[in-house]
């Protein structure tokens, strides 16, 4: 009975207070939304990157005129190398087997002396850190003609992620504090505009727990819609953003998360963030304006 | 028993006003007591002493058994639920029917609501306002708003009422009937402690007056009253 009354009268300073509380709602969303947005480039980012190091297969092209015994020799001086985990040979006739389908008529002309591909080999790394190294000491090898390079988006991707964490950890503050400076100023709109209820509860001898619980109650609500709808948000241009991102860079679509992964752990974690701001920026306001000794019992 | 003890209180607010000078007195269970004095001699502040809305500066101060002077933030709800307070301007909620305004009192301190329905149309048939639960503050008169207001004062059942001119704000004859009214109370075993400077009313029902000036007792007296009867009178 007496936590219905409560909460009825959390929802009552809502409806009261109505203008207040939909501006409170409309930061509190934007502020869940940048937050939110922060925290999904940099899953995706993380996610990307280990996607990438996954099948960091380095291909190590060899110079065009080594026969295949000769390859299979240098194979072996690959294979003495630190940090190399695997390795597997990629014969030119593999190579232009992978075009044979674009080049169509002209395939078969190309077949053995009119072959443009020379032998390589794909190598697995065992450790990426030490990616540099490793391919200087390839690039050593005689008869190394190249060797691809992808070290390049890896380590772009690594500076990216790296900004988005820092950057993504200091707008998350920085909102963080915003959101509850708002909240909490809201909660003490709401107390001074019924500071003279306030005034009369005290009178009769409320206790400061029971006077907060309707407060604390009113920002958890709003912390709740706002958390549902930054979700929602959130949810419903996901996937727009994702497939923009991926028309720019190709292999964004494959590797990075879908709506479909997402949406759940985003609700969670935008509803109990809104609820947990809710619950900490009112008890901060409530409890500032409760502790105050005199002047309790207004204007008397 | 002593329901309010002070012995050499004196109240200095932060500013450096003095309102209150080394006062010491008692006051019983089941007193009926005028405070009176000019504008400005310390009276509210006195009251606001007995609920600790301001804390004495020196002395001790012991009301319904509890120590003043130590008492902890989280026990004064308690020691305001033994006493009813009654404003001069009535404090009702303006959105809150006659019933709900008194039934307030009841649910901000947890009661179950089929005790406050028993117990809220006890309190209104005895300030008389039977019949008028459902009305507004707005749509009843001045001495009806106080009525309410005692109401509510009286409903958690307090060991002694407050009042800081109760009757300011009303026109003297309904001021009369209030004051009926606070006799009554009082005969039923309540301290009444009353602020007021009108005249009429403490000739009236003046049963024990203290004069306070500039924020010392200047005279502490005791009077027989055709209202209050002894327990003696009674048989
Ligand atoms: N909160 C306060 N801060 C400073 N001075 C106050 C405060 N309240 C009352 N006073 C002063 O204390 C004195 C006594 O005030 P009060 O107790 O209200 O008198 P009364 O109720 O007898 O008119 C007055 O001089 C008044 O100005
Ligand atoms: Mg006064």
């Amino acid at each position: 009975m007496k936590i219905f009354y409560l909460i009825k009268e959390g929802f009552k300073n809502i409806w009261t207070n109505r203008m207040m509380s939909l501006a409170s709602v409309i930061v509190l969303v934007s502020c869940l939304i940048i937050t939110g947005a922060a925290f999904l480039i940099s899953f995706n980012v993380t996610h990307l990157i280990s996607k990438i190091g996954d099948d960091d297969q380095i291909t190590v092209y060899l110079d065009y005129d080594l026969n295949d015994l000769q390859s299979i020799k240098l194979g072996s001086q690959i294979s003495k190398i630190k940090n190399i985990e695997s390795y597997s040979f990629y014969s030119k006739e593999d190579a232009l087997k992978q075009y044979e389908q674009v080049l169509g008529n002209i395939y078969e002309s190309m077949q053995d002396d009119g072959n443009p591909f020379g032998n390589a080999y794909k190598v697995k790394l065992q450790d990426l850190s030490q990616y540099k190294n490793t391919v200087e000491e390839i690039k050593k090898i005689e008869g190394v003609s190249a060797v691809s390079d992808r070290s390049d988006i890896a380590g772009k991707l690594t500076k990216l992620n790296y900004f988005v964490t820092i950057v993504g950890s200091w707008v998350v503050l920085i909102l963080a504090l915003v959101t509850l400076f708002i909240i909490s100023n809201t909660i003490k709109m709401t107390m001074y505009s019924r500071r003279y209820e306030i005034s009369i509860m005290k009178s009769v001898g409320a206790t400061n727990s029971f006077i907060r619980v309707p407060f604390v109650i009113e920002a958890m609500v709003i912390g709740l819609i706002s958390g549902l709808a930054a979700a929602g948000v959130i949810c419903s241009v996901y996937m727009p953003v994702r497939n923009a991102a991926a028309g720019i860079i190709g292999f964004i679509g494959e590797s990075t998360f879908t709506v479909e992964q997402i949406m759940i752990p985003t609700f969670i974690v935008m509803s109990s963030a809104g609820l947990l701001i809710g619950i900490i920026g009112s008890i901060i306001s409530i409890t500032r304006y409760l502790k105050k000794e005199g002047g309790e019992i207004i204007g008397w | 028993m002593k329901m309010i003890y002070l012995e050499n209180v004196s109240k200095v607010y932060p500013n450096g006003t003095e309102a209150l000078k080394n006062i010491s007195l008692n006051i019983d269970n089941g007193e009926f007591v005028f405070i009176v004095g000019p504008s400005g001699a310390g009276k509210s502040t006195f009251l606001k002493l007995l609920i600790r809305e301001e804390k004495a500066s020196f002395g001790k101060i012991k009301v319904s058994g509890y120590d003043l002077m130590k008492i902890r933030r989280g026990k004064i709800p308690y020691l305001r639920r033994k006493m009813g307070i009654v404003f001069q301007d009535f404090r009702l909620i303006a959105k809150m029917n006659v019933y709900d305004n008194v039934a307030f009192a009841m649910r901000v301190i947890g009661t179950p609501e089929r005790a406050i329905r028993k117990r809220v149309k006890e309190v209104l048939e005895l300030v008389g306002l039977d019949g008028k639960e459902n009305r507004k503050p707005s749509e009843i008169s001045g001495g009806e708003q106080q009525r309410v207001s005692l109401a509510r004062a009286l409903v958690n059942k307090p060991d002694m009422i407050i009042a800081d001119e109760p009757t300011g704000n009303i026109d003297p004859e309904l001021s009369f009937d209030i004051m009926k009214l606070l006799v009554e109370i009082n005969q039923t075993g309540t301290t009444v402690i009353i602020v007021t400077h009108e005249h009429d009313l403490v000739k009236e029902f003046g049963r024990r007056i203290i004069t306070i000036e500039d924020g010392e007792i200047k005279s502490d007296e005791k009077y027989p009253t055709k209202y209050h009867r002894t327990e003696a009178d009674k048989k």
